[in-house]
């Protein structure tokens, strides 16, 4: 058995070299995509923690990704905050903004609670055209890159190596809290809420800290997504995205960090490597989506730990089950 | 004040009309297989198209259309149940989900490359003028189709009352291995689920798209339609009909009274407070917790 870890470990070590030594062989173009890769990464691992761990379905998610955004940008062009401050501040208020949302939310769940929170996206996407003193309205918003400790990230190596550090870190964060009391709780709350409660699980307490953990993670990698890109079109933070973040949670695995990030690969990559096809991208994307959750129900992660079992022995067989939120 | 006002409230109840019954189709399939088709809007979309090119590009008369749209349709409900849906009706439902999304992307995208992405002039047999009759203003086509939209709503309750078929279908809705055991085939009541949704839809779409526009985004209206069985309550056959009503009258009406934005996201902003107060929609059941 012990081999298997080693072997775990030494595909870790070299999946780490190859990430840090990226910059060095690849072009600006594959840098600039893994970056965006990184900042999915992270929404989807704030969205798995909510709807894989703690089993409520959010497509509120995009809206958070605004706040974040467009907190971080405000502060930096309207009163010059610190990037880091600014990236600080963006996670905690949309970690407010998630707390309260989750507050009426409470009493939802299932479909009414992924509508409910699809109309609170449409509200807030409306906000950012209706504030127009703050966002610029339909216009957009222009952001200079973020600086820290006057090395500014202006060029797409420092970049990428600045959203690297960010999601390694996070991605450890998550797998720590995950494993611990506050995972048990989400899980125990997802599989019955009766039966957690009765094991001393404070229901409320834990999905409405689900909803800010969540949207700290989300409002971080919106923060991080308004310095790297440079540029906020309101546009962009349509249901659309929801579903798009959804999907990488769907696609890649439900309560699985793995799948969080083999999900953001799926969606990052696909359309990149589909883009000689001009009009048929939308088409032959939308028929690998299909056939990959036909023939992998249980999302990548789920395909890849039930192979890893039935074929090396490695784990236990996936079991998922198959009501959310119900 | 009071025309302007009658008129806006009548033409909310055509397109909320619509609403209802694309609201329908996702409620019959909910009902009966337990999954939400994201895809529904689609089936709006794509009967649009259908109906555009046999009138346009056959000059196929107006009544023929239609039945060809609803066979049409329907069929396209049946085939998509059959390869996306049905192989993995065992997996989480939210794979399910994401099966239908995927699904509704290469519908529009199909639409997309076929009839590329502007709008496109359906027409129909409504005349658009306004008609007065005391305080009421109103155009023969808010009075059409809400006359057709209601008048489907009538043949399908008394289908569902009346015929055996229909018996079966309300058996399955509410237990599949009884009704497997008094004799139905469930398999074929799933197809035949599907197909009448996916007709509905057919219907909505030949109905909703002189109004509006047709091109291939026209499916996103399926989310407002999702929104309308949401408030009414998901898996209530009447709180679908309600609530797309609802929502197109409260979306004229603040059409009028607030700026176009704001018509965006007024029935969301309602959506939210009616389910703070009511979690399971006006005429939703409260959820049934298996322990």
């Amino acid at each position: 058995m012990r081999w298997r870890r080693w072997l775990g470990g030494l595909a870790l070590v070299a999946l780490g070299l190859i990430l840090l030594i990226l910059p060095g062989v690849a072009d600006n173009y594959v840098l600039y995509v893994m970056t965006r890769l990184f900042v999915y990464v992270l929404v989807a691992l704030g969205l798995n923690l909510l709807t894989g761990y703690a089993g409520q379905v959010s497509l509120g998610h995009a809206a958070f990704f605004a706040i974040g955004a467009y907190t971080a940008a405000v502060l930096a062009e309207r009163w010059q905050w610190p990037s880091v401050l600014c990236l600080v501040a963006a996670a905690l208020f949309t970690a407010l903004v998630g707390y309260l949302l989750g507050l009426p939310c409470l009493r939802l769940s299932g479909l009414y609670l992924a509508m409910a929170t699809l109309g609170f996206t449409l509200i807030v996407q409306e906000m950012l055209l209706q504030l127009a003193v703050l966002t610029h309205g339909s216009e957009g918003m222009k952001v200079q890159p973020a600086s820290l400790l006057g090395l500014t990230f202006d060029t797409d190596t420092r970049k990428y190596y600045l959203l690297l550090v960010v999601t390694v870190a996070m991605l450890a964060v998550a797998r720590n809290l995950v494993r611990g009391r506050l995972g048990r709780a989400f899980l125990a709350i997802r599989d019955n809420e009766r039966a957690a409660a009765a094991m001393g699980v404070n229901l409320a307490r834990y999905k409405t800290i689900a909803f800010a953990l969540s949207a700290l993670y989300t409002g971080l990698a919106g923060g991080l997504s308004a310095f790297i890109v440079g540029f906020l079109d309101p546009q962009e933070f349509s249901f659309f995205l929801s579903i798009q973040f959804i999907t990488i949670i769907i696609l890649g695995g439900l309560a699985s960090l793995l799948g969080s990030v083999l999900g953001a690969c799926f969606l990052i990559f696909l359309p990149e490597l589909l883009a000689g096809l001009d009009v048929w991208q939308a088409l032959v994307y939308g028929l690998i989506m299909v056939v990959t959750i036909l023939f992998m129900p249980f999302g990548l992660a789920g395909a890849l730990r039930r192979y890893a079992y039935r074929w090396f022995g490695i784990g236990a067989e996936p079991m998922i089950p198959r009501r959310l939120g119900h | 004040m009071t025309e302007i006002l009658t008129s806006q409230v009548v033409s909310g109840l055509a397109t909320g009309c619509v609403y209802a019954l694309i609201a329908l189709g996702f409620v019959l399939i909910f009902k009966a297989t337990d999954v939400v088709n994201f895809a529904q809007g689609e089936f709006v979309m794509a009967s649009g198209f259908m109906s555009y090119t046999l009138l346009i590009g056959f000059g196929i008369p107006y009544g023929l259309v239609l039945v060809a749209t609803i066979v049409l349709s329907g069929f396209m409900g049946v085939v998509l149940e059959r390869i996306v849906v049905r192989p993995i009706m065992d997996a989480p439902i939210f794979s399910i989900v994401i099966a239908t999304i995927g699904a509704s992307i290469v519908l529009r995208s199909s639409a997309g490359i076929v009839y590329g992405y502007d709008v496109l002039p359906l027409p129909t047999i409504f005349s658009k003028d306004p008609v007065r009759i005391g305080f009421v203003q109103f155009t023969a086509m808010d009075v059409g189709v809400i006359a057709s939209s209601l008048a489907i709503m009538v043949v399908l309750y008394l289908f569902f009352r009346l015929t055996k078929t229909g018996t079966a279908m309300r058996a399955t809705a509410q237990s599949q291995t009884a009704a497997r055991l008094m004799g139905v085939s469930v398999s074929r009541i799933f197809s035949l689920t599907w197909a009448i949704s996916a007709a509905i839809g057919g219907v909505a779409g030949v109905l909703i798209a002189p109004i509006i526009y047709l091109d291939p985004n026209l499916g996103f209206i399926g989310v407002k339609a999702f929104a309308g069985a949401i408030l009414g309550g998901f898996g209530s056959i009447p709180g679908a009909i309600v609530g797309g009503m609802l929502l197109g009258v409260i979306e004229n009406l603040s059409g009028y009274f607030f700026n176009a934005g704001i018509k965006q996201v007024s029935t969301y902003i309602l959506l939210i407070l009616v389910l703070v107060v009511r979690p399971a929609g006006l005429f939703g059941a409260a959820p049934v917790r298996r322990v």
